[in-house]
């Protein structure tokens, strides 16, 4: 007998037997040791997932990843070079260009080198150099990891991010987090394994984030980013209408369930047990989700640690407080998306502005995930699709100057599972225009991440189109062993 | 979190070997022999000679002769080096990943060259062959079949030859009901009405009666253009950037005409690749050719047009591959295909044909070359939407002369109100805050002033509470003082004052969260140009600190005010207090303001919309209403008079609707038209859009299906798809229609024949399909006729433990098919069942219900979304527009159409779950199937009817009674909740019906629309 048709059988015994037993109870039972006709599920202790992961031991169960859309700059923020000053004003040289392509908004101006105005700092014990826009990262600094030599390949914003995020340029291909949730499925029954959130702004974004940036692409739509909305329905059509009392929806469900189990006696099709389950899944959210979101338990010493923006529904420092509540409850993936790093003009207004809104709370999240002693096993990633150029776009000594697209080199950091806390990884050149020591593509990224996941890259494929696809693609790429513990 | 909703075999059945294949025949090689090749070999050993290793190459022939000797397996390199125990020598080489094969697959290889290692080619580049009918060469096939399965077409022979082998034996015919509903949903997308089913007698002529009306109803070819759709990727936007709206729906509904007329599937073809060079081409076959612009298109601020353009014309060629030729041939951008026998020359010589389109890579409205197109399909909805105008023109006026009495003793009593005078305006007193240590202190006329420190930026708040019963706007007054630069507005090194966003927030005493407060607009009695971005006061309201209002430039140094508009009137709880919160971040800093007052007005209009005194000022300084001052009184009063409002928004939504409509009357669409000087090809090195290498002619598939052309256009490039000598392109369409039917394709990968897809469960079916299909002149209503047609389609789809064990997906059909309907099919059938369905065919685009929010959120506002209103909003859902950055929320599974889709998921998840219990579209389709029974002699029999096709058990009776009765019950003790929970939606249900009757009603249709039966295709 199949698992399927045991399930069945099992559940017309208590539905014979058990008289008074809420057949949401007994869904519920189901739920709890739910294994599935597919072969592919394991029974381990993730939910869902591949019998075959993880490849090893995972050093992180989880992964927090601060999204900062549009390509922060990492000459203001991170990568600190004080001798450019005497560069000052002097066309980029062709030796360190080597041909790079700009963008058409700055492709026909001169490359005229604009030092950085900020500040810098050596933070911690570390000494790693942090901007003076970020002075609350900078208390952090020992738990980071940074990596000043990423680069990739793309130039424009929804390419870039495409890449970033799914591994290849076009739409199409699974986000990171589908991937993750595919492979590896999670620890909690009553949320999805892939939760997405995007800071509510005021500000029109030139860089809308397409769907496809949390898409399954070609994995069952099932593993795509479910996204939590900053609304009354903070899951799509979570709320029951208004004038539907609680116990008429849970009466409408047992009903509906019964006729379900009648169907499934009559047709055969294993798939009605799993409808049924996905509708007892489906109420249990109803209540799972509202006391995520609600933030009204939360202390306000954590409102005062991620900063005054955390009030603020919707904001990216209230979603790194619901970031921290997912991932207590075991959410697989959290991806946070903070658009509007495109700083192009005035540094100093713009640039700033992102960083106000992000800098307390990304490094209070790091704190707060420390002091609760779930650092060591989630994962934080922060970054853009890119960084940007040393030339100045605009006139490089105005205060108008922006700094155009830069893929040749950017900064990340990340901290948490199985990363070495307090390192600088790779260097740029004096331009912070190439990598120089130590270059980290983004596909090294995603076989980095993957691995602290317990999953080999190489290993780790799906079959689509005749190919088999994964999120690493073809060209060889490295899990980066220097940052890791 | 889920279930999987794929099932993988516990048993794995070879399909290919249906006829008993000999070792040494081409079809042996071919069916069981390549894919072993293939899948463990061609990765290092295949076309592709970048990535070939010990120049040893096993996808020809005399390649692979290096490594087998004919007729003996033991001294064949092949065979020793799979079986092999060194891990240095075994292959494939443990670091691929893949495993060793299996001792089934080295026996076949080892078969395979002892009888003499025939070569042939991939069973789906041999052109399709009509095989003989089965029971011509076994007549015994005849007399076995059980009765219930009579061969109506060479379709059961095939299917029943391969039963029989397996000792399995088909399912009996359907139920009634349920085959006209599978045969209704297959053919147009909809469930039968209550009178079909009843002209349904479930006798043959009575079924062939039956689809020879689905196949000739205008619903056919809407359901067919959905599937053509997804094919296309067809969207109503751009898809990057600002998503910018296109105009292209009248290419959608060209496909519904071309699939009612039955246009020849070589023609359709045609006419889509090369509308535009067809002598004397009509409009519409112009119109045609915006299926090869259906594709992304990227205007993205600093990208060069050209990367987008060549990622256009490789779109085209991915996209024609795996619609007509199920081939990957994206595959082959970079390098050669590593499995198939398709070079990278091959794969440029197809973009040949699309590099020469007279477009320059842009996008939004600069994506030429466009047809300006006028869709006959206009008139209707314009006519609609005037209707709809009219019908809500006479109730906003009769309101309004409704309100001349209301309004007469409202301005009575503000008469009296305003006697001892009146200001509009109520300053505000709290507390004060700066960021960055401006010392600020507020005096009794509320008047505010900086001090103290003077910071570079600051951000300075007043938190107060209000005693106005609302708040409907706030005034900024900046007033110059002798204690700042020049005695002007600041203490800054220039004087002048540099604002650069106004916040406003809610804030509860005791509450650790803040809510933030909509602005709508401001205004302000001076802006001053020539600043940079410091200026316009409009800027106050972006979050953007590279914008801001200053009064810079101003004739001479005075106060200034600006006015500010809430969305929505706030009202605020004792315990709550107002902050605002004014930011001064500009670039350059050092200009914070020294001196300011903020109040709060209850009014809504004028007074916070535009500068000048508020009529109820006006009223209070004048001794007499004149006209004009009437007129702005009655203005005001309606403001807040909400049965006028009502009425009005109705009104402004259906105009607003009627000029969408009128708007669309002339359309730009996409379209395809060739440059007068065509651009040379490269192949493009890696696929790197400027890496120019060899230069490619136009061409086709050398090793599968050459085009002998010379010179050939998109004209011929069509032609060749759909030559007879062509062996894919048949098989693909026939498969699609088979995947249509039967929800699995005869080739389960139905994108992909080449030699990584799957094998054909019956390849002989499936060449005997495309030869008829070749042979009807592509005429794919005969082919679907065929399908449905056969005993095969007409199975029942229960299953018992055994066979599902024994073949979980159904693919040897011992049964017919049952899977999830697709969603946009949910939708239209719960329009279709309550009755609310509009059956229009064509036109401009509709929005059906989706929750608020959804498109903002992405967008930061960019975008809003306004459902249709009046009879648009129940239009099928393949005229929804569709936002191809945010798809439709209410559909699920379903194609993201980016690129071309030609198989869609079916999952089963909680979200799908949540959709269909409470997204609108569902709620209302409940509530009007609950009043279109209520009153009738058996409301529940004839719901189910409506959406199961079929009459309820006694059983099923007493579950939705039951449920039916506890709501009863509790509406009819909560009167006003059944009210609440009716009021949504357009629909308005007969006021005669009871309330609690209707609600309780409601909760039984939503519960049927949710069955597994109701959302299934059984």
């Amino acid at each position: 007998m199949s698992d399927a048709a045991a399930l069945d059988s099992t559940r017309r015994y208590f539905l014979g037997q058990c008289t008074g037993l809420s057949v949401g109870a007994i869904a519920l039972s189901q739920m709890a040791e739910r294994t599935s006709a597919n072969d592919n599920v394991s029974t381990g202790s993730g939910i869902g997932g591949l019998a075959s992961l993880p490849h090893m031991a995972p050093k992180a169960k989880r992964v927090i990843f601060l999204t900062q859309s549009g390509g922060p700059s990492q000459l203001e923020l991170f990568d600190q070079k004080p001798d450019l000053i005497k560069w000052a004003g002097v066309e980029l040289p062709d030796s360190v260009r080597q041909g790079q392509r700009f963008t058409t908004m700055t492709a026909n101006q001169k490359q005229l080198i604009m030092p950085t105005r900020v500040r810098f700092t050596r933070c911690g014990s570390s000494g790693a150099t942090i901007g003076e826009w970020l002075p609350h990262l900078q208390r952090v600094a020992d738990d980071l990891c940074f990596i000043k030599s990423m680069h990739s390949d793309q130039i424009n914003h929804a390419p870039a991010m495409t890449k970033f995020l799914t591994g290849h340029h076009l739409p199409g291909r699974p986000s990171m987090g589908a991937w993750v949730s595919y492979g590896l499925g999670s620890e909690n029954q009553d949320l999805p394994d892939y939760l997405v959130m995007i800071s509510r702004m005021q500000r029109p974004s030139d860089q809308p984030l397409y769907d496809h940036y949390w898409g399954s692409g070609f994995l069952p739509s099932s593993y795509q980013g479910v996204k939590l909305r900053n609304s009354k329905d903070p899951v799509l059509y979570l709320r029951d209408p208004d004038g539907l009392p609680k116990h008429l929806r849970r009466g409408m469900l047992d009903g509906l369930s019964q006729l379900n189990q009648q169907r499934s006696a009559e047709t055969g099709d294993p798939e009605i047990t799993t409808r049924i389950q996905q509708y007892e899944m489906a109420y249990r959210m109803q209540t799972s989700v509202p006391e995520l979101t609600d933030l009204s338990d939360e202390p306000e010493e954590v409102f005062e640690l991620y900063g005054p923006d955390s009030r603020r529904p919707g904001s990216y420092a209230a979603n790194c407080i619901l970031a921290r509540r997912l991932a207590e409850r075991g959410v697989r993936f959290i991806q946070l998306f903070h658009p509007d790093w495109d700083h192009h003009s005035r540094l100093t207004s713009w640039c700033t502005a992102r960083c106000r809104d992000t800098d307390q709370p990304s490094a209070a999240l790091i704190t707060d995930l420390k002091r609760r002693g779930m650092l060591d096993e989630t994962l934080v990633i922060w970054g853009g699709e890119f960084g940007r150029g040393v030339a100045g776009q605009g006139q490089w000594d105005s205060p108008e100057a922006g700094r155009d697209h830069h893929p040749r080199c950017f900064t990340m950091w990340m901290a948490g599972g199985g990363i070495k806390s307090g390192i600088s990884y790779g260097t740029t050149d004096d331009f912070s225009f190439n990598t120089a020591e130590n270059p980290v593509h983004v596909h090294d990224l995603h076989a980095t991440v993957l691995h602290l996941l317990g999953i080999d890259h190489e290993r780790f494929t799906y079959r689509a189109q005749g190919l088999d696809f994964r999120l690493t693609g073809v060209e060889p790429s490295h899990v980066v062993q220097d940052v890791l513990t | 979190m889920r279930a999987r909703a794929f099932y993988s075999a516990t048993l794995i059945i070879v399909f290919a070997v249906a006829a008993d294949l000999r070792a040494e025949d081409a079809a042996f090689f071919g069916r069981e022999v390549l894919p072993i090749l293939s899948e463990n070999c061609f990765s290092c050993h295949g076309p592709d000679e970048s990535n070939r290793k010990a120049e040893l190459r096993l996808d020809l022939r005399d390649g692979a002769l290096q490594a087998i000797t004919e007729g003996e397996p033991d001294s064949s390199e092949l065979i020793a080096r799979v079986v092999s125990d060194d891990s240095e020598t075994l292959m494939p080489p443990p670091s691929s990943h893949k495993p060793r094969l299996k001792p089934a697959q080295v026996e076949t290889l080892r078969t395979w060259i002892k009888s003499g290692a025939a070569w042939g080619k991939h069973w789906a580049y041999e052109k399709p062959q009509r095989s003989a009918e089965p029971v011509t060469i076994d007549k015994q096939l005849q007399t076995d079949c059980p009765a219930h399965f009579p061969f109506r077409s060479p379709i059961d022979q095939f299917v029943w030859a391969r039963l029989r082998k397996e000792s399995l034996t088909p399912a009996p015919q359907a139920a009634r009901h349920t085959l006209l509903r599978r045969v209704s949903f297959d053919l147009t997308g909809l469930p039968p009405t209550i009178e079909e089913l009843n002209a349904f007698d479930g006798s043959d002529s009575s079924y062939e009666a039956a689809v020879d009306r689905l196949l000739a109803s205008t619903h056919f070819g809407e359901r067919m253009a959905m599937w053509w759709l997804d094919a296309a990727r067809y969207a109503d936007t751009d898809g990057f950037q600002s998503d910018a709206n296109r105009e292209n729906w009248p290419w959608r509904d060209w496909v519904v005409e071309a699939f009612n007329s039955n246009m020849k599937f070589d023609q359709f073809t045609l006419e889509q690749f090369a509308g535009d060079l067809i002598p004397n081409a009509t409009a519409e076959q112009k119109l045609a050719t915006a299926f090869h612009r259906n594709h992304m298109t990227n205007g993205e601020g600093g990208r060069d047009p050209e990367e987008s353009r060549v990622d256009y014309v490789l779109d085209r060629v991915n996209t024609t591959g795996s619609v007509w030729l199920g081939l990957t041939l994206g595959c082959t951008q970079c390098h050669s295909h590593k499995f198939d026998p398709i070079t990278q020359a091959d794969y440029y010589g197809l973009t040949a044909f699309f590099n020469s389109i007279d477009e320059d890579g842009k996008a939004g409205k600069g994506a030429k070359p466009y047809l300006t197109y006028e869709s006959k399909h206009v008139e209707r909805a314009i006519q609609e939407a005037q209707q709809l105008v009219d019908s809500r023109q006479g109730p906003e006026v009769a309101a309004r002369t409704a309100a001349a009495g209301p309004f007469e003793e409202w301005l009575a009593a503000r008469k009296q109100d305003v006697q001892q005078g009146y200001n509009a305006w109520t300053p505000l007193l709290g507390a004060l805050e700066s960021s960055e240590g401006t010392l600020l202190t507020q005096s009794e006329d509320a008047i505010i002033q900086a001090d103290g420190p003077n910071p570079n930026q600051d951000d300075y708040r007043l938190i107060a509470p209000v005693k106005l019963s609302r708040v409907t706007g706030l005034r900024l007054e900046v007033m110059p003082h002798d204690s700042h630069t020049r005695s002007a507005f600041s203490r800054g090194r220039s004087g002048e004052f540099i604002l650069t966003d106004v916040k406003v927030q809610v804030r509860k005493t005791g509450s650790s969260q803040i809510r933030d407060i909509l602005v709508k607009s401001v205004v302000a009695d001076f802006i001053p140009t020539g600043n940079g971005g410091y200026g316009d006061v409009k800027g106050l309201l972006d979050d953007d600190p590279r914008n801001g209002w200053t009064t810079k430039g101003a004739p001479e140094i005075g106060p200034h005010y600006a006015v500010f508009a809430l969305a929505e009137p706030l009202v605020l709880a004792s315990d709550e207090e107002l902050t605002i919160e004014l930011r001064q971040r500009s670039t350059l800093g050092d200009a914070n303001l020294g001196r300011f007052r903020i109040s709060a007005t209850d009014q809504r209009g004028p007074a916070v919309t535009e500068i000048g005194p508020a009529p109820l000022e006006q009223l209070s300084q004048s001794s007499v209403i004149d006209e004009k001052l009437r007129a702005r009184l009655f203005e005001q009063f309606l403001t807040d008079h909400e049965a006028y409002q009502i009425c009005k928004r109705a009104l402004d939504r259906a105009v607003a609707q009627l000029n969408e409509a009128k708007a669309a009357k002339k359309t730009e669409v996409m379209v395809l038209a060739e440059k007068p000087e065509p651009r040379d090809t490269h192949i493009l090195v890696r696929g790197v859009w400027d890496k120019h290498g060899d230069k490619v002619l136009r061409g086709g598939l050398t090793s599968i299906a050459p085009l002998a052309t010379e010179n050939p256009t998109r004209a011929d490039l069509a032609r060749w798809l759909t030559s007879s000598e062509n062996p894919l392109t048949a098989r693909v369409l026939v498969n699609h229609l088979w995947q249509l039917c039967f929800g699995t394709g005869l080739v389960k990968t139905t994108e992909d024949f080449g030699l990584q897809g799957e094998q054909p469960s019956h390849p002989e079916l499936i060449d005997w399909l495309a030869v008829e299909c070749i042979e009807s002149g592509w005429d794919v209503k005969h082919v679907l006729k065929l399908i449905v047609m056969s005993s095969t389609y007409r199975q029942s789809s229960k299953v018992e433990e055994l066979l599902l064990a024994r073949d979980p997906e159904n693919r040897l059909l011992a049964r017919g098919a049952r899977f999830r309907l697709p969603a946009w099919m949910l939708r239209d059938n719960a329009l279709r069942a309550s009755e609310l369905f509009h059956p229009a065919i064509g036109g401009p685009l509709v929005r059906p219900y989706q929750p608020t929010g959804v498109w903002e959120e992405n967008f930061m506002g960019r975008f809003t979304y306004e459902p249709s209103e009046g009879s648009s909003q129940y239009r099928r859902t393949l005229y929804a527009f569709w936002r191809r950055s945010i798809a439709p929320t209410f559909l699920f599974d379903s194609a993201q159409r980016r690129s071309c889709e030609v198989r869609t998921s079916r999952t089963n998840t909680p979200l799908q779950a949540l959709t269909l219990l409470n997204d609108e579209n569902y709620l209302e389709a409940s509530r009007a199937l609950a009043a279109l029974v209520l009153g009738k002699p058996q409301p529940m029999q004839e719901m189910s009817l409506r959406v199961l096709s079929r009459e309820l058990r006694e059983a099923e009776l007493t579950v939705l009674t039951r449920e039916r009765d506890r709501a009863l019950d509790y509406y009819r003790n909560h009167p006003d909740d059944a009210v609440t929970f009716l009021a949504r939606g357009q629909f308005e249900p007969d006021p005669s019906l009871p309330t609690p009757e209707l609600a309780a009603h409601t909760i039984v249709a939503s519960l049927l629309f949710n069955l597994d039966e109701a959302i299934t295709h059984e």
